[in-house]
């Protein structure tokens, strides 16, 4: 097997945004693949539930649902703002934030299924700003917020110099808790502007577990990160 | 999760209203709630859940001169952020600010965190697979099973969980109220093991503000075995009230908050280093240990003596 440096493998992963397959569940799911380095560019495509077919937005599935299937009630969908997109998509009264990224939107990076309880962190988004576990929110009731992954803050040119931090540190072990204290890392720089302390650093992100024990790595990359983006302020 | 369908109600009397029926549970911050769903540790599934968030006006921090209006909605985070709290109420932002994680302390919210079920692993059991005196069963699992987290200090309701709020002994300790939407509980008879609640609310009965007198000393100490995410094995707040008595209140060691009166004598002159170690043997002259929880003794012990050692020396 060839050998990929891991930092390599990293910057790939955070480069190469989730998508491509498309959901089964859910009414849309994003296909797109990353530009070499570019931000990505999105593309979301609306899935018929019933028959499979495509189409660009969501205006004409409304149109094909209620000529194709008008025996069906459209499912309930809700207007969820990520990142710099908006999508309409399909959700159950009793999914969380999580389950909808994962199968109604096809955003992988925070969609972590770790404890599923609110116990590990691994599923940390920010909405609005504050930083909140996916998986014990209820996708309906993010209607209307905004809701920013790892995803959109890697695309970011904004913080670019967090993310380099971030690969320069070697914070990813196995990487499944790294999108969640990477989401936490914007958090914390734009709660203590840009001059977090390391003490303060760790306090916020007590709530993120990492089973490989990178915790270190993140102090340093935020620290890091902090004082270059400092001076950009 | 299983199914169920999501309301989101305009005003808290709308959401008392559909809370009295019976497949209907609340929703505010869901980080107990949505647990408990997913385990399905409870006899019932709810049809429904109602929103608690968009209810307006129960998300703020006021002062009238003698005390303090928060909000049911308001997050931990913010009560243990805030200025006002900070100053006038102190032992209650040190225990907003310990509860669990960074993270589900900008999510939970102050009302939720009085009104959460208790935390025993047998109460808890995922499927409902023990169905305990607190479920309608006949006996405790606790009493004869693995009870290292448990109460030392008794049973209470046929039960022997640890209140596990951190919120809880605080607002016991500050002479809280609780104002619900039928009546106003003090905090110290508010929390009891009654069915699945640790608190003393009835059907389509819900929390909406709690009023905390102002007084300038007041601390919390948490004993925890991690720093973060992680629920008290002891607890223990401290305040003084307007008349200059102080009020201890042991949490975690027992189905509710319990008030220790017995030290409270032991300080009545003062607080020294030698009042404040009475006052912890006192705290702990009647405990009831059960087989594998007898190290909680100590850590009641030594926590009543440094949280009032706290308040005077700081």
């Amino acid at each position: 097997m060839a050998q990929i440096p891991r930092r390599e493998f990293l910057k790939a992963g955070t480069a190469a945004l989730a998508g491509a397959t498309l959901s089964a569940l859910g009414l849309g799911s994003i296909t797109a693949s990353a530009e070499d380095g570019a931000a990505e560019k999105q593309v979301f495509v609306y899935t018929c539930p019933v028959c499979g077919k495509q189409f660009a937005d969501f205006e004409q599935l409304r149109g094909h649902f209620t000529t194709k299937h008008k025996e069906l009630d459209l499912p309930k969908t809700v207007t969820f703002s990520i990142n710099e997109a908006e999508y309409d998509v399909f959700v159950e009264d009793h999914w969380t934030l999580r389950e909808a990224l994962i199968r109604a939107i096809g955003l992988t990076g925070n969609a972590k299924q770790m404890c599923d309880r609110g116990g590990c962190g691994s599923c940390t988004v920010l909405i609005d700003g504050k930083p909140a576990l996916s998986c014990t929110t209820l996708a309906v009731e993010c209607a209307g917020k905004h809701i920013e992954t790892s995803e959109g803050i890697a695309a970011d040119p904004e913080y670019r110099p967090l993310l380099e931090a971030y690969v320069r540190n070697d914070t990813a072990q196995c990487g499944y808790c790294t999108p969640a204290q990477f989401t936490m890392a914007k958090y914390i720089l734009n709660k203590y502007d840009f001059a977090p302390t390391e003490e303060q650093i760790r306090l916020e992100l007590s709530g993120n577990i990492c089973r490989c024990g990178t915790y270190a790595r993140h102090v340093k990359a935020i620290m890091e990160a902090a004082a270059e983006m400092k001076g950009g302020q | 999760m299983r199914p169920f369908k999501h309301i989101q109600a305009s005003t808290i009397e709308e959401a008392a209203a559909l809370a009295a029926h019976e497949d209907v549970m609340v929703i505010a911050g869901g980080t107990d709630l949505l647990g408990t769903l997913k385990d399905e540790c409870l006899p019932y599934y709810p049809n429904y859940l109602v929103d608690l968030k968009t209810v307006p006006g129960l998300d703020t921090i006021e002062e009238t001169d003698t005390e303090l209006v928060i909000g049911a909605l308001v997050k931990l985070q913010d009560i243990a952020d805030s200025e006002l709290v900070k100053t006038h109420a102190q032992a209650l932002a040190e225990a907003c600010g310990r509860a669990a994680s960074p993270t589900i302390r900008n999510m939970g919210t102050i009302g939720g965190n009085i009104c959460q079920m208790h935390r025993c692993w047998y109460f808890r059991c995922p499927d409902n697979r023990f169905v305990c005196a607190r479920k309608g069963g006949k006996e405790c699992y606790a009493y004869k099973g693995d009870n290292r987290y448990h109460s030392i200090l008794g049973i209470e309701g046929n039960c022997l969980a640890a209140s596990s709020h951190d919120s809880a002994p605080a607002l016991a300790a500050l002479g809280a109220t609780i104002v619900t939407t039928a009546r106003e509980i003090p905090a110290e008879d508010f929390f009891h093991a009654n069915g699945l609640r640790s608190n003393v609310l009835e059907n389509g009965e819900l929390v909406k503000e709690i009023r905390v007198p102002k007084t300038e000393k007041s601390r919390f100490e948490k004993f925890a075995l991690r720093k973060s995410i992680d629920f008290p094995l002891v607890n223990c707040a401290v305040a003084e009230d307007a008349d200059g008595q102080i009020h201890i209140v042991l949490g975690a060691c027992y189905p509710s908050p319990k008030r220790m009166t017995d030290a409270e004598e032991c300080v009545k002159a003062g607080v020294t280093e030698e009042s404040a170690q009475a006052a912890g043997d006192a705290a702990v002259s009647k405990v009831m240990v059960l087989s594998h929880n007898e190290y909680k003794v100590e850590i009641a012990r030594t926590l009543v003596k440094r949280t009032l050692l706290r308040l005077v020396n700081e």
